[in-house]
């Protein structure tokens, strides 16, 4: 166990050495995916701020409780893009066969999937947390021992909620070669419904954000409890903000659990 | 004991039954029929320890199939395989460890960077000691000449620096097998040399077994003592090159030059191919006529000032199995003298 720890510590630091080496590599493409990336969220939050304009506030949100709120659901979705977005490469691995490689090398296939080299640069994630340290400080959430225990594994929690959707996507890719369009209804969904405090929702969508795809606890329900505000989507306890990373375990666990069904697709088992 | 193993090995693949057409294509979306095609019908086949094998035969006939299966990539239908005392679908990650892959169309260097630093990744995939790793890349770079373009990007080198890199990649956790895929495709006269050397280099030093797969049949006949040849889905001839030759390459070519001119050429089983001033090539099925008896009879009708015998190619005999089946010629009657 030791051993391979050591082992899987050892590829990690390799990778991420090949990944800073590949964006230096490409100083010119890095720096424009940097600056697309500042300027997407820019242009997020200025959307936001202009239509609290208009209304004094949404639904009882003001502008700098929906600002922790998106920089809540930016801190868990940069982390996802940092450590797993390699998982939206799978597809494209097999359709051009590359994926067959990772069978016949001496670590588990997941692993090997998000250590492979890219140009992953942790730039999101460093706007993520300035965001997100502005955004506390102006929505006057109170930092305790419940925030500092608290925000790391709702964070990790909201990132594994994230890898876990996109990962059940890739694995479709297993049977249907092809999965551009449900990689974008993902993507849309994610963007669309993590704006706003899905109270604003009728209550299908209130309900499909929880249990179907729950982005809905990458931040609605933690900011909630974080600001002391009343549950009012599904009038659940406020401790239900809590629960993310017990969540973010339980959907990652499912969707590996249909990744080793792909996996074994994939090598034909039973025929 | 065999390093590996396979009996009765099979594999079927199941896919949903298409129609043709745009009305097909629709059709196919909403009906799920299937197909049953077996790549893989029977194969039998057991490999000893440093042993250098060419698993030949023609597009489709399952070579890629069967080293998938042997990888452990792909789970087999039905049969047993035994890669060094491992299934290798159930022990995939221990199975790994044992094998060195290189696909000769596809690489597994970063393509971005320095060729060093997709070696430093294998490493540590591998946890390959840092000891030996660093007398594996000397020795590789010493037969390979890698430290040309040790420091250059992957994506500038040519594609026989590239193999070189691949070859190198695929030994640097000391592989007890290694599976080549058709290593020296698209590679030019000197660079398959040296991917060649170095097959032959290794097998020799480390005692690799290795098997081979390739349409170049000039690879098997400089590196492979036995040849594996598929077709079909099953394995229609296994044993040394000299055997094959023997019992498939029949037919010989007697190149006679003529001191006077001569005209009529019709001996029984030979057949004239060709006539270029005064040289003559006589192709004849040694099974019913020996060279002896045909340059007998050749001699009784014209003056010749020389006569030389020349062996089939490798690649016309397998040419012929392929073309024409291999049962009825091997089963053909033995020359009678």
């Amino acid at each position: 166990m030791a051993e391979r720890l050591a082992i899987w510590g050892d590829v990690y630091r390799q990778y991420w050495r090949i990944n800073v080496l590949t964006a230096l590599e490409y100083r010119a493409n890095f720096l424009v995916w940097f600056g697309f990336t500042f300027i997407y969220h820019a242009t997020a939050l200025i959307a936001l701020w202009i239509i609290l304009q208009e209304f004094p506030s949404m639904n009882g949100w003001n502008f700098p409780q929906m600002a922790f709120l998106y920089s809540l659901w930016m801190l868990a979705h940069s982390i996802n893009n940092t450590l797993f977005l390699t998982v939206g490469d799978v597809p494209e691995h097999v359709r051009e066969g590359e994926f067959d490689r990772v069978f016949v090398r001496p670590l588990n296939a997941l692993f090997q999937i998000i250590t492979t080299p890219q140009q992953i640069f942790p730039d999101e994630l460093i706007l993520a947390l300035s965001l997100f340290v502005l955004a506390t400080i102006w929505s006057g959430v109170t930092v305790d021992w419940w925030f500092v225990v608290f925000i790391p594994l709702i964070v990790m929690g909201g990132a594994l909620i994230d890898f876990a959707i996109n990962l059940v996507i890739a694995t479709c890719s297993f049977w249907f070669v092809r999965v551009d369009a449900l990689r974008w209804i993902a993507f849309q969904l994610e963007q669309e419904f993590t704006r706003y405090p899905i109270s604003i929702y009728t209550k299908g969508v209130r309900l499909v954000l929880t249990f179907l795809l729950p982005f809905a606890f990458m931040n609605y329900f933690p900011a909630t409890f974080f600001l002391d505000k009343a549950e009012d989507a599904l009038h659940l306890s406020p401790f239900v903000g809590l629960a993310t990373p017990l969540v973010g375990l339980v959907c990652f666990v499912l969707a590996y659990w249909f990744w080793i069904i792909g996996l074994n697709k994939y090598q034909g088992v039973g025929h | 004991m065999p390093i590996i193993e396979t009996r009765n090995l099979r594999k079927v693949f199941r896919s949903v039954k298409r129609y043709p057409g745009l009305g097909g294509a629709v059709r196919s979306l909403f009906t799920r029929e299937y197909v049953d095609k077996a790549a893989v019908e029977d194969v039998t086949l057991a490999m000893e320890p440093g042993e250098l094998v060419g698993y030949i035969g023609p597009n489709g006939a399952g070579k890629s199939t069967t080293i998938k299966m042997l990888t452990g990539i792909l789970v087999p239908t039905s049969g047993e395989i035994h890669v060094a005392g491992l299934v290798p679908h159930e022990k995939r990650k221990e199975n790994a460890r044992n094998i060195g892959v290189v696909f000769g169309q596809r690489s597994q260097l970063y393509w971005d960077l320095p060729l060093q630093e997709s070696f430093e990744l294998l490493r540590a995939i591998y946890a390959v000691p840092r000891d030996r790793y660093r007398a594996n890349l000397a020795r590789f770079s010493e037969i390979l000449a890698l430290d040309e373009f040790m420091e250059t990007p992957v994506r500038q080198l040519s594609l026989g620096q590239r193999m070189r890199g691949d070859f190198a990649a695929a030994m640097l956790h000391d592989p007890q097998i290694v599976y080549l895929d058709e290593p020296t495709i698209g590679l030019d006269v000197v660079a398959k040399e040296a991917i060649r050397e170095f097959i032959a280099q290794i097998n020799e030093e480390r005692g690799t077994t290795v098997i081979l797969t390739t349409h170049d049949l000039a690879d098997v006949e400089r590196l492979c003592n036995r040849i594996i040849l598929i077709d079909d889905g099953r394995v229609v001839f296994d044993g040394g090159i000299e055997r094959l030759r023997n019992e498939y390459g029949t037919h010989r070519t007697l190149v006679v030059t003529l001191a006077e001119n001569c005209e009529s050429f019709d001996f029984p089983h030979t057949e004239l191919v060709e006539r270029e001033g005064n040289l003559v090539h006589l192709k004849f099925d040694r099974r019913r006529i020996t060279a002896e008896q045909l340059i007998r009879a050749v001699t009784e009708r014209c003056t010749i000032s020389d006569v030389s015998i020349v062996e089939p190619e490798l690649e016309d005999i397998i040419r012929r199995i392929y073309l024409e089946g291999y049962q009825h010629q091997a089963q053909a009657p033995a020359p009678s003298s």
